[in-house]
């Protein structure tokens, strides 16, 4: 469905990164690239977050997740004048995101296919998200709760931590993940209970 | 209140998608089991997003995003302007101009040409040698006397030859020399030619 730009008013209000992303286009378009720049930047700051939120949780590799979300970033500004105003920028950023990070991922399959594998060549991550109030039991609990959560994401197919992420850890709506995947609604909803289903088996029975 | 009980894929989507309707709020408030399953869901889901966001932010403190930032921004002040041309200075430059041959190149073109002088040199040389020698004047006189159909300029080839009795010689000097004997099996090989008569 081909919409020209502005021709349709959106359902809803534009976020406040949506107006931030047209306005940047609108710098861009008018030749003012060193002001769109500027503008950008506040635009990388508010979704960095999310971002590497999105790219960790997709690829488990700092590194690798620093790298994909660069290029994301870098694809978005280098492209900027073909977001469609009409559409949340978090979904267009996103779809960007998730590419990287497909990109990314074949990328270092290609390169473990080839490389011998050193003692431990994964930056680790540090995984205890037990507080400072916390007892060391407490803490204890928590560590291995939180391993057990990792492994349980960790296990589930791709496209099935895909979806998940973006609903869940990245809070956008079906309609939103589909159109950032490139699949249908009542797909992205199957793998949503295909990976919830699984995390309740992996994750309950330990509680 | 069975029948309305919510099954797992529509307590999914009440916990992560939509709200509730209000008939299903009414059993959700009448229906502890429902209930219960509810919250235990929604634990679940609030752990793993906690641990997921724990360890991401963990992973990411805020210098490294600002580093990041940084990068990204520093990326795209780089982008889309054309590579620097860095310019050679100019007396290079003029010298450039004047020769576009590496100076190797240079030294096998002059080796070249002074393999050539010295070659000319030495055939005039040898040619005046050779005609120096009374025997092949004579001959040349001789064979021309005998020839009259042959041209001058022929004469001239012939008389710049070794002569026969010269060539005889050497060969029989070289026979005698220690050379020789390495050639003596192809010798013994070859038929003589009273032999293939």
């Amino acid at each position: 469905m081909a919409v020209s730009v502005g021709a349709v008013a959106p359902a809803a209000p534009l976020s406040r990164d949506s107006q931030l992303a047209a306005e940047i286009k609108a710098l861009v378009v008018g030749g003012e690239r060193d002001a769109a720049r500027d503008r950008y930047g506040d635009l990388v700051a508010r979704q960095q977050r999310r971002a590497v939120r999105i790219a960790y949780q997709y690829l488990r590799d700092a590194h690798d997740a620093d790298e994909a979300v660069q290029d994301a970033f870098v694809k978005v500004f280098t492209h900027i004048t073909s977001y469609r105003e009409d559409l949340p920028f978090e979904v267009w950023f996103t779809r960007i995101l998730v590419n990287a990070c497909l990109d990314l991922r074949k990328s270092r399959a290609r390169r473990l296919r080839w490389s011998v594998p050193l003692a431990s060549t994964k930056e680790s991550a540090p995984t205890d998200p037990a507080t400072s109030e916390q007892t060391p039991e407490q803490r204890l609990v928590s560590r291995e709760r939180a391993n057990e959560i990792t492994t349980a994401v960790e296990s589930l197919p791709d496209r099935q931590r895909t979806v998940f992420t973006l609903c869940h850890l990245a809070e956008q709506t079906t309609a939103e993940v589909s159109a950032a995947l490139g699949v249908s609604e009542a797909t992205v909803r199957v793998h949503l209970f295909r990976a919830i289903r699984k995390l309740r088996r992996l994750l309950e029975h330990k509680q | 209140m069975t029948q309305l009980h919510l099954s797992d894929d529509r307590l999914i989507e009440v916990c992560l998608l939509e709200a509730a309707s209000i008939a299903e709020q009414e059993h959700l408030g009448a229906c502890a089991r429902c209930d219960a399953r509810r919250a235990r869901l929604r634990t679940l889901l609030d752990d793993v997003s906690g641990a997921a966001v724990t360890e991401a932010d963990a992973a990411f403190p805020p210098d490294r995003l600002a580093r990041q930032q940084a990068r990204i921004l520093s990326q795209l002040q780089h982008d889309g302007r054309p590579g620097r041309l860095i310019a050679f200075p100019a007396g290079h430059a003029h010298e450039a101009t004047v020769s576009r041959t590496r100076p190797s190149t240079r030294w096998i073109a002059a080796a070249a040409v002074a393999g050539l002088v010295i070659g000319v040199l030495a055939g005039r040389f040898g040619h005046d040698y050779s005609l120096g020698r009374p025997g092949g004047t004579r001959i040349a006189v001789t064979r021309s006397a005998d020839a009259p159909e042959l041209r001058t300029g022929a004469i001239l080839e012939i008389s710049t030859a070794v002569s026969e009795e010269e060539f005889l010689s050497q060969i029989e000097i070289a026979i005698d020399g220690p050379a020789a004997a390495a050639l003596q099996p192809l010798d013994d090989l070859t038929p003589l030619p009273w032999e293939v008569r």
